[in-house]
């Protein structure tokens, strides 16, 4: 407890502009490239199909985002693998 | 001679396009310059009344590119500077009175007469945006520190890369102390979103209302914090190196570490 109280007299609070920049960034790197959501939703798919002949991925929670922490902004694919095989041959496990 | 059309746009509306117009119109006047304001914004004219000026007004700019009047007697002659004029826009016309071509002839032909033109662009990115930019040699874009007219901006930018080339920021209603606290977009913020260069900030001042309700705006205000910076941006736009003061929450480490001993 006295240490968050240090480390926030330390550092500062995280003021509400930490949040509009970060919300920000996300937003126009979306406006930037005039992408839908539905356009999105496309490109998800087809990065999962293209994943999947390859290396058995749990589909459902295949994400795609993008990081501003350089410049220019990166595509950042995140696809758990459940196990490396061919999807057919994979288990209906979560990989260890 | 030809001079300079500056267009001053910002996407959202209610950021201060028109108080900046007129303060840099005035500003630039009082540096011996010849200025022509322009208002951009057919069927909401604003510009006059933040002049000032709105009784003054017999024609308007759709008068002139529809060829009803000549330009010389559409222009308001400002009450403070015989080297500032206003044209005023219609209050009854559509944006679609004009197109990007006429006012692009209009801009031609004052900026014989003129070193500046000032065009006050509407908000929004339709049919006035194009018509007001169509005129410019380059552009000012305002923004205030706040997510929405930074978005706005962000688009607007991208607009005008397009056909004008990078646009100047100016950053409006900056509010220190919120700033301090962390609760405030900085100039610095601002600048890594939008990756543009900054003319100047204008703080947050209670004396720009005042300056509204009386026609005169603060750059006529010996001692108006807003004033000054618009001087600043006024030189800087004639070419004159002017430091933009630092204001941002960055405080020190040390400087958190001194306080925090301080305290006990």
């Amino acid at each position: 407890m006295a240490w968050n109280i240090l480390l926030q007299r330390l550092f500062g609070n995280r003021g509400s502009k930490e949040q509009a920049k970060d919300r920000l960034q996300i937003v126009l790197v979306y406006d930037r490239l005039g992408l839908s959501a539905d356009q999105m939703e496309a490109l998800r798919r087809d990065i999962m199909e293209t994943i999947s002949r390859h290396i058995a991925i749990d589909s459902e929670r295949v994400k795609i985002d993008f990081q501003h922490k350089h410049s220019p902004a990166e595509v950042v694919i995140n696809a758990p693998v459940r196990r490396a095989r061919p999807a057919a041959e994979a288990p209906k496990q979560p990989a260890g | 001679m030809s001079g300079r059309a500056i267009v001053i746009t910002s996407g959202k509306g209610g950021v201060g396009k028109t108080t900046a117009t007129a303060n840099i119109g005035i500003g630039l006047a009082k540096h011996d310059r010849k200025i022509v304001m322009v208002d951009g914004d057919i069927g909401l004219r604003n510009l006059d009344i933040i002049m000032g000026l709105e009784n003054r007004i017999i024609y308007h700019l759709v008068d002139v590119v529809c060829g009803r009047c000549q330009v010389r007697q559409a222009l308001v002659k400002d009450k403070r500077f015989p080297s500032l004029f206003l044209l005023p826009a219609s209050q009854v016309d559509q944006k679609e009175a004009i197109s990007p071509e006429q006012m692009r002839d209009l801009a031609t032909q004052l900026k014989e007469e003129f070193d500046f033109v000032l065009i006050d662009c509407p908000a929004g990115i339709e049919q006035g945006f194009r018509n007001a930019v169509a005129g410019a040699d380059e552009a000012i874009v305002i923004t205030t520190p706040d997510v929405s007219p930074v978005r706005d901006a962000d688009r607007v930018i991208g607009l005008l890369q397009n056909t004008l080339g990078d646009p100047q920021l100016i950053i409006n209603r900056m509010a220190t102390d919120m700033v301090k606290r962390g609760d405030m977009l900085d100039q610095r913020d601002v600048l890594d979103i939008l990756s543009v260069r900054l003319l100047g900030i204008v703080p947050e001042d209670e004396e720009v209302v005042i300056a509204g309700n009386r026609g005169s705006p603060v750059i006529l205000s010996e001692n108006s914090e807003s004033g000054r910076a618009y001087e600043r941006i006024v030189r800087r736009i004639l070419g004159e190196e002017v430091p933009i003061p630092e204001l941002n929450g960055h405080r020190g480490f040390m400087r958190r570490l001194g306080k925090l001993f301080l305290r006990r």
